[in-house]
């Protein structure tokens, strides 16, 4: 067939080039694998050496163990916690709560890049001339990416299976492949949630869209069910619990592995014979090719931000006003597990609430509407980088568009999505919470839902200023921002960290309302700074090259 | 004021990094023209482009439109400008009546019953979504939203990228009404018919400098003319005439490039039993492989009868 003739040209391996998907796929998947699998590694290793170095006598442990055992709200943001009386359970605990989170973002990020990605960048259409079909190349792909999971798993088992040699740590080698394999099992069942999702959608964008929302509602029953408000059989509703459920050091359930491995075949499955049946680059859920003229926002650059936006805020909203719903719904019932011991206040009050009751509860898990709503920052800073590299812009900025106002209207823009993220949090708390007759006042929440904009208009006006001066880095460091200030506010809370790296997260700096009010100053400060770094971007923008990728 | 350039460039250089692109750039285009900008790929006519719409900034140098200054002035200089890119980049989520509606709105300016006339011409429909177009069908969204507003100055950037010969002939057309309205038109293309049948003036950009400049019929009279000749008999020696290079023998037939005046060769030619006699101008093509130094392409060619 001429088609061969053509396509095996550029193709080097001629030993299998029916499998050349496979080894291009597993060749991408593999290295960001191993790059997070040492990641994992490090999380792993430091949480183990922390706390053996933390807290060295059993008695300082048991009282950790007393403390975080009887807190309801760090069990509904990490999970329960079992033995964290010892250094392999606590390890076990931490890492598992944070990087089932983080392995989930990845396999969806890796499954639908390697799949919708690469055929959104036309690559497939080269490789499916030759010898492969379609279905053939999901498959193949979908072997690749286990290649990428393959590797993260390696990696994380072989740096648990050396740190647990340790006297200090003791983690014997069985059990510390039963743990990698714990930790990898979410980014597995991501990775195909990924895959599945680039068949259902058009666009890698779209497939995202969807994996994310899927992986926000599996977080969501998981909280609800790790709240101790009695919904604790909801853990085996959620991939997150059953990852719980494994339960890896402490007390292993092996058979929690079957609906992980139950589930991820039937991904499997489904994203293989969805491929075979759909177009090259068409999706199988329907898309709208034509519709009717909506021209009434097209008239400048605000219209246009607020146009192009639209979708994705009114996604963001609604997840943050399910979100608000859930907390708001669940706070009385979880709130009665709060002991009011004082190290359990102390425990809170290193994420700034203290005291008892169902706003203790809201103000720590208030630190997910927080990173929620600053998602949108980000998010919004790497649409408008998208749109100067795709060269969208340029449209614009060729005709009467000046270039401070297309930046300033998607910042003003995107600054209104914040405020309006933040009031349907507080908003949906409440109605959550007057559902359950938990008696927390309206405004006490809506102020707390205005709080958390704070931060997210500094992370915005960060994103601003590297749009300004280092565009290409503009994605990398603002969610890298983000990451870091969730993460350390977070962890930070429950190790101890040193206030000056605390100190680093744009969270850590507002007050954790509605459990205590809202500090305005702070707020100012932090929005003013926002704002200001954002000048600085749209000045710096405005005396620069237009860049492309 | 009518002598005033509408394109003008004053030792402009551009650098990306330590790679030059530009080194020092001089160019005039009066109003009126049709400009045509030739060179290979890289040789910088993107970077130029770039530079005059202020979508990037000079290393030195000065470029201006309409005496305005391309980056201070930049949204002033849009004003009376219009451009089309070689790639359509457009919001994939707009149809494209309302990209139209957008550009047009941000332009100011739109002559509405020539909007729908070129919808007509390029056979183009708007109630598609942007995502759902050939890459044929969104060149001509950006063709459409630049011609529309009839503007003094048309930036075109190898504009018929993708256009199907049909397209091609409704492209031509809107130029050269463009150009009987009296509208400026710079064009940077690699389709060396289309600058043939458009262009008033050619400049050839290579290495970042312009290396020639004019009209075509002045390009032509300073470059060789191409001689075929074919013999009865025997082959006579050209190489020793005055004025005659590249001579190249093929049995009974000889090629040869002239410059200057062609009285020698003809001399030589009659005395030689000539049987058959073919001479043309060069074509554009050539004079662009001339710049780059490879006319080798082109000796398989037969020259057509002038």
């Amino acid at each position: 067939m001429q088609a061969d003739a053509l396509t095996r040209a550029p193709v080097r391996a001629g030993r299998w080039p029916g499998a050349v998907v496979a080894g291009l796929t597993a060749r991408k998947a593999a290295r960001s694998g191993a790059l997070w699998g040492y990641v994992f590694a490090i999380f792993v290793a430091s949480s183990a050496l922390g706390y053996a170095a933390t807290y060295k006598t059993q008695t300082e442990r048991d009282h950790l163990a007393a403390t975080f055992g009887s807190n309801a709200a760090i069990d509904a943001l990490i999970g329960p916690a079992h033995q964290i009386q010892t250094v392999a359970g606590f390890t076990a605990w931490r890492s598992l709560g944070v990087l089932s989170i983080v392995g989930a973002v990845w396999g969806l990020l890796a499954g639908t890049r390697l799949l919708r990605g690469e055929e959104d960048a036309g690559r497939w259409e080269a490789l499916l001339a030759g010898q492969t079909t379609r279905r053939a190349a999901a498959g193949q792909a979908l072997v690749g990416l286990a290649a990428g999971a393959a590797t993260l798993w390696t990696l994380t088992a072989i740096v648990t299976a050396a740190v647990g040699r340790s006297s200090k740590v003791e983690i014997n080698v069985g059990a510390a492949l039963f743990f990698a394999l714990a930790l990898a099992a979410s980014a597995v069942m991501f990775l195909a949630v990924g895959a599945l999702a680039s068949q259902l959608a058009g666009t890698r964008r779209q497939a995202a869209a969807y994996g994310g929302a899927a992986l926000g509602l599996c977080f969501a029953v998981r909280l609800v069910a790790d709240s101790r408000a009695g919904f604790g059989w909801l853990r085996w509703a959620t991939p997150l619990g059953w990852v719980e459920q494994l339960r890896p050091v402490a007390s292993p359930q092996p058979l929690a592995l079957l609906p992980i491995a139950g589930l991820t075949a039937v991904l499997v499955v489904l994203t293989i014979s969805l491929a075979g049946t759909r177009d090259l680059g068409a999706s199988v859920l329907p898309e709208p090719t034509s519709a009717g003229a909506r021209t009434w926002l097209l008239s400048g650059p605000i219209g246009l931000a607020v146009r192009l936006a639209r979708p994705t805020v009114a996604g963001w909203a609604a997840a943050i006003g399910a979100f608000g719903l859930v907390i708001g719904f669940i706070a009385k019932a979880a709130s009665n597990a709060i002991t009011s011991s004082s190290s359990a206040e102390r425990a809170i009050s290193r994420l700034g609430a203290s005291g008892t009751g169902a706003v203790v509860f809201l103000g720590v898990t208030f630190l997910i509407v927080a990173l929620l709503v600053a998602l949108i920052a980000t998010g919004q800073v790497v649409a408008a980088r998208a749109e100067e590299a795709s060269g969208q812009l340029d449209n614009l900025l060729v005709r009467l568009v000046p270039r401070w106002s297309w930046l300033t209207a998607r910042l003003v823009v995107t600054t209104a999505a914040l405020v309006i993220g933040g009031l349907i949090a507080g908003a949906c708390a409440w109605l959550g919470g007057a559902s359950e007759h938990s008696g927390l006042p309206f405004w006490t929440l809506v102020g707390a839902g205005c709080n958390v904009v704070a931060p997210a208009v500094l992370v915005l006006g960060i994103g601003a200023l590297t749009l300004g001066v280092w565009p290409r880095a503009a994605s990398i460091t603002t969610y890298g921002v983000l990451a870091w200030s969730f993460l350390v506010d977070l962890i930070g809370g429950i190790i101890g960290l040193n206030h000056w790296v605390l100190d680093t997260s744009v969270f850590h700096q507002i007050a954790a309302a509605p459990a205590v009010p809202p500090n305005w100053t702070t707020d100012g400060i932090l929005v003013a700074v926002g704002i200001a770094t954002a000048a600085v971007g749209v000045i710096a923008f405005t005396r620069r090259d237009l860049q492309g990728d | 004021m009518s002598e005033q350039p509408v394109i003008e460039m004053r030792g402009v250089r551009k650098s990306f990094g330590r790679t030059p692109v530009l080194q020092g750039l001089d160019l005039s285009v009066p109003p009126g023209q049709t400009f045509a900008f030739l060179g290979r790929n890289g040789a910088g006519k993107t970077t130029t482009i770039r530079l005059l719409l202020g979508l990037i900034r000079p290393t030195s140098g000065r470029a201006e439109i309409f005496g305005l200054d391309c980056q201070r002035q930049a949204v002033e200089a849009h004003r009376r400008l219009a451009y089309v890119a070689g790639e359509a980049n457009l919001w994939p989520s707009l149809t494209g009546g309302e990209t139209l509606h957008l550009l047009g709105r941000v332009q100011g300016r739109v002559h509405e019953a020539y909007r729908d006339e070129l919808i007509g011409r390029f056979d183009f429909d708007p109630s598609k979504k942007v995502r759902a177009y050939s890459k044929g069908n969104r060149q001509k969204l950006i063709l459409i939203a630049a011609l529309m507003t009839r503007p003094d100055l048309l930036v075109l950037d190898e504009p018929t990228n993708g256009l199907d010969p049909l397209m091609e002939q409704a492209f031509r057309h809107s130029i050269h009404e463009a150009r009987e309205r009296g509208q400026t038109v710079f064009l940077s293309s690699h389709i060396l018919s289309e600058v043939e049948a458009l262009c008033d003036r050619v400049g050839i950009l290579r290495d970042g400098v312009l290396v020639d400049m004019g009209t075509l019929a002045e390009m032509r009279h300073l470059s060789a003319l191409t001689v075929e000749a074919t013999f009865d008999g025997s082959v006579p020696d050209l190489s020793g005439v005055p004025g005659v290079s590249s001579v190249e023998t093929e049995g009974r037939v000889v090629r040869c490039q002239v410059r200057g005046t062609v009285e020698p060769l003809l001399k030589v030619l009659a005395a030689s039993g000539v049987h058959e006699l073919l001479s043309r101008e060069p074509s554009l093509e050539e004079l662009f492989l001339a710049h780059y130094g490879t006319g080798a392409e082109l000796k398989d060619k037969p020259p057509r009868a002038s």
